[in-house]
């Protein structure tokens, strides 16, 4: 950053809110200031937006998904062995070459692999791999080895290193928890289920308007710190960053700004497509809703759950993938007809697949590698990554041969422009998906 | 280090304090009599309780559904007829789960011991068990009662009693276990999770320990445990460096022989309910009370309540309430009933707290990971109806009625006149301490402008409760 910015940041800083509270200032309302400025900023600090940059999609696949009946191998005899139950037969897979094949079920998937938008990275998984569904899911948001730990997750080091001064919906979550893929320490992203709730509802007092307004102007005060014998002294002195007060007045006035601008988006956008009834469709509908309204946003995240199929498999996977591939086919349609399916790359993610031997209860249990889809108007198509073998195993378990941070160097460096090795802390070869 | 608070220390502030952590809040009355007993007092009424078990009748899910409508008796049946005897037993269950959920947020709202059912929500989420795998209310809510008995009394014996509770031997799959093939989820749970932490045993430790525990089994009539000795490996093992034919008793003996128990339950504890992770020294001195006392929660809990480093300005109202402790403490201190089983329901799965429901085996992460924007702004709109009442305008959020009505502003606001009265009988029920003097202001001209009637008393309530100060605790 030049030096002319920092100083005119600094002086907007104090002549607006007052050099004593400088440092409680959220860091939001701070890059709003900034923002009322930024006509006259140097165009060549700012960095793209959601408006109109790249958007990531990412859908995670919660649970588990059998990768093997999502991509089958149909010309391999081991994986009927293997499967004498739940193996899906060549003559009902949809084929993609004289060996592989998709489930049924996934006939957009198909159309659109035909189209050339979809990329499949197939063997994906890391060394060591774990079986747990909470241990497992950390490695993936998290992108660490499967021996360490982190309290940060690797979107949430994107946005921090290579998003700073962005609106805090740089990175939204459809759903109330915030994923661990967006922790970070500095904490960016929005998270909301429904848009209707997504605000301050003051329609049961007495004269919602003025509370409402009274409520905006409790959110834009920075309260100092320093006022004796109250909630702020008992607090005592907070070190920077650290304190949770701050954390929460962040938060707050985040959700606000943000709400603001979900609601008018929501309102005014219909979709011209119809979705499927699904959770996961009408997640990605809002989504669609929310880039096509041109929302600041660079990275959304959806998830679909129910992927844990230990028995009675073949009907509830097969409903799973049918509801995935008509949410993710509408989600498409909707994007094309918005003229926005080349700036948006979706990818699915899953924490581990499944065991290459069906059990005995009609169903698999944990495993290890498995495929996962990049599909959007940027992607190279085609199979990405080894076909895996179904006899040399580890533990019954199929062995990955793409570091799944390999996928997120990728997106990082050629979609989102990101310096991947700062956000993965590592430099992993990038696949030639984008 | 944990030396006695001082005796001047001991302020209304303080009190409020010590009854929202070790318990759930309470109204100005309550925490004026808590204050009049002393801390030694205080802390004494907190652990021993007095609670009338006879106010809470036992749930439905006290009574073991016969599932052999199910299994045995259902041979020869059509193929829907079984269906519709598993539709039926699913409903019962999600009734029965529905009110055991409300019965246990029931008690921590009305009981007069709320330490053991605040101890409680944390022995739940330390030995974390879930409806979603154990299916049978019953099994939860047998485990509920065992951790109960025990919430304030030996760790030691808690976890003997969960490594024989049904619940948790389906959760964590220890019922299949078998001689010929043991099963290592409990085994590597109880040292992972449960007891030690990470980087404190081998891979061959699990593998033994696993080998300990085989043989428990839950009786299919009964859904009591049993010791099955024929699933029992009886042979030699090795654990911790200990060689010989080890029970599951064994194992647990000697991991709560190991230095790293106390420390990693106490930091679990600290973190619990000092809302921050406690300074090495700190750490050593709660462990040696720990390890000291043989593991008794109780005579922890006390002195960790007596000592000076609870009422830190680094500890005081720097906590994230959880979704529980915001629920069940808002309609403490505004003396009001909770919700219904179905409202109370929907508003923690959409705040990220479900009793009998932990996201996994982790149990819930707390802290900041319980605000995201939505449920910041969820709180703040689920203040409204627990304040008025009326879940129009929340769509999805809450249904029916709440049940003990309506808030007393005649209560709250008692003999409080002029604006500045108002805001501060609010804020002294809401937060335990005056408000900042900014945001004091800011109310107190808010009343001003919009009157001191009875709406405007309660928007003030509302107002006061979508701050991110009433997030805190």
């Amino acid at each position: 950053m030049n030096k002319t910015l920092h100083t005119r940041r600094k002086f907007l800083r104090t002549s607006l809110l007052g050099g004593a509270v400088a440092w409680t200032v959220p860091a939001f309302l701070e890059r709003t200031f900034f923002a009322l400025d930024a006509m006259a900023a140097d165009s060549l600090i700012q960095t793209p937006t959601g408006k109109d940059g790249t958007i990531l999609v990412v859908l995670q696949l919660a649970g588990g998904n059998d990768g093997l009946n999502t991509l089958v191998p149909y010309s391999n005899d081991a994986y009927y062995r293997a499967r004498p139950s739940l193996g899906i037969q060549p003559a009902q897979v949809l084929k993609i070459d004289d060996h592989l094949g998709l489930h049924p079920k996934l006939t957009a998937l198909r159309g659109l692999y035909d189209e050339g938008r979809v990329g499949i990275v197939q063997g994906v998984g890391y060394p060591n791999p774990n079986r747990s569904h909470f241990r497992s899911t950390e490695i993936w948001q998290t992108a660490v080895d499967s021996d360490k730990t982190s309290s940060s997750g690797w979107l949430g080091r994107y946005f921090d290193s290579c998003c700073e001064g962005a609106d805090p919906a740089v990175g939204v979550n459809i759903g109330s928890q915030s994923p661990q893929s967006f922790a970070a320490s500095e904490p960016k992203g929005i998270s909301f289920a429904r848009p209707e709730q997504f605000r301050f509802i003051s329609g049961q007092s007495s004269d919602p308007a003025a509370a409402d307004e009274f409520f905006r102007s409790m959110n834009e005060m920075p309260t100092d710190q320093n006022d004796g014998g109250s909630i702020g002294m008992l607090q005592g002195s907070s070190d920077s960053g650290g304190d949770t007060l701050d954390f929460l007045r962040r938060t707050a006035l985040d959700a606000q700004m943000s709400s603001d601008k979900v609601l008018e988006i929501t309102r005014r956008s219909k979709a011209p497509t119809r979705y499927p009834g699904s959770q996961l469709a009408s997640s990605l509908n809002l989504v669609a809703r929310l880039i096509g309204g041109g929302m600041p946003t660079r990275v959304y995240y959806v998830a679909q759950g129910g992927f844990d199929t230990h028995s009675g498999q073949a009907g509830s996977h097969e409903r799973l993938l049918g509801d995935l591939d008509a949410a993710i086919g509408a989600f498409v349609a909707d994007l094309k007809s918005q003229g926005n399916f080349d700036r948006v790359v979706l990818m699915t993610f899953s924490e581990f697949g499944r065991r290459v031997a069906e059990n005995a209860s009609g169903g698999t249990d944990h495993g290890a590698a498995a495929p996962l889809f990049v599909l959007g108007g940027g992607v190279h198509a085609g199979l990405y990554g080894q076909t895996p073998s179904l006899t040399d195993l580890s533990q019954g378990d199929i062995v990955h041969n793409v570091d799944f941070r390999s996928v997120y160097a990728s997106v990082l460096e050629n979609w989102l422009q990101a310096p991947s090795g700062k956000v993965l802390g590592a430099k992993f070869s990038t696949l030639p998906f984008l | 280090m944990l030396d006695e608070l001082d005796r001047d220390k001991w302020t209304p502030e303080a009190a409020a304090h010590l009854l929202n952590r070790a318990g759930f809040g309470g109204s100005p009355s309550e925490i004026a009599a808590l204050h009049k007993l002393g801390l030694r007092g205080a802390v004494d009424l907190l652990i021993s309780g007095d609670e009338d078990a006879d106010l809470f009748p036992p749930p439905a899910a006290s009574e073991r559904v016969d599932m052999s409508d199910l299994y045995t008796k259902a041979k020869g049946l059509s193929e829907e007829e079984k269906q519709m005897r598993r539709k039926e037993l699913q409903r019962i269950f999600r009734d029965q789960t529905l009110e055991l959920r409300a019965w246990w947020l029931n008690r921590m709202r009305w009981t007069s011991h709320p330490a053991r059912e605040k101890a409680l929500l944390f022995w739940h989420g330390h030995w974390a068990t879930s409806i979603e795998k154990v299916k049978e209310p019953f099994l939860m809510w047998q485990q509920n009662e065992t951790l109960r008995a025990l919430a304030l009394g030996s760790f030691r014996q808690m976890a003997l009693e969960i490594s024989r509770d049904p619940a948790m031997m389906r959760y964590l799959d220890l019922g299949q276990s078998k001689r010929t093939n043991p099963n290592e989820n409990f085994a590597r749970e109880l040292m992972e999770l449960f007891t030690l932490g990470e980087g404190h045993y081998s891979e061959k430790d699990i593998s033994e320990s696993a080998r300990a525990f085989t043989g428990y089994r839950v009786d299919l009539a009964t859904r009591q445990f049993v010791f099955q000795p024929r699933q029992h490996d009886g042979g030699q093992k090795t654990f911790f460096e200990k060689t010989g034919n080890l029970t599951g008793d064994d194992v647990l003996g000697l991991i709560l022989s190991h230095p790293q128990a106390s420390k990693f339950l106490a930091r679990k504890i600290w973190i619990y309910y000092a809302g921050s992770e406690p300074s090495p020294e700190l750490l050593d001195a709660l462990a040696a009370e720990y390890r000291g006392s043989d593991y008794d929660t109780g005579m922890l809990l006390a002195k960790l309540w007596k000592s000076r480093e609870f009422y830190e300005p680094s500890v005081v109202r720097r906590q994230v309430k959880s979704p529980v402790q915001w629920l069940v403490g808002t309609c403490k201190m505004l003396e009001i009933s909770l919700p219904g089983a179905v409202a109370c329901n929907g508003i923690l799965q959409q705040l990220g707290q479900i009793p009998f429901a932990p996201p996994n085996v982790k149990g819930w992460d707390g802290g900041r990971a319980w605000i995201s924007s939505a449920t910041l702004l969820l709180r703040y709109n689920i203040s409204a109806y627990l304040l008025s009442g009326n879940a129009s305008g929340l769509p999805g959020l809450a249904q029916g009625k709440m049940e003990g009505g309506k808030i007393s502003l005649e209560k709250i606001y008692s003999g409080s006149n002029s604006p500045e009265e108002i805001c501060n009988a609010a804020a002294a029920r809401l937060f335990q301490s005056p408000l900042p003097i900014p945001l004091h202001e800011k109310f107190v001209n808010y009343l001003s402008t919009h009157g001191t009637g009875a709406a405007a008393r309660q928007d003030l309530l509302h107002l006061m409760m979508s701050t991110p100060e009433f997030q805190l605790t």
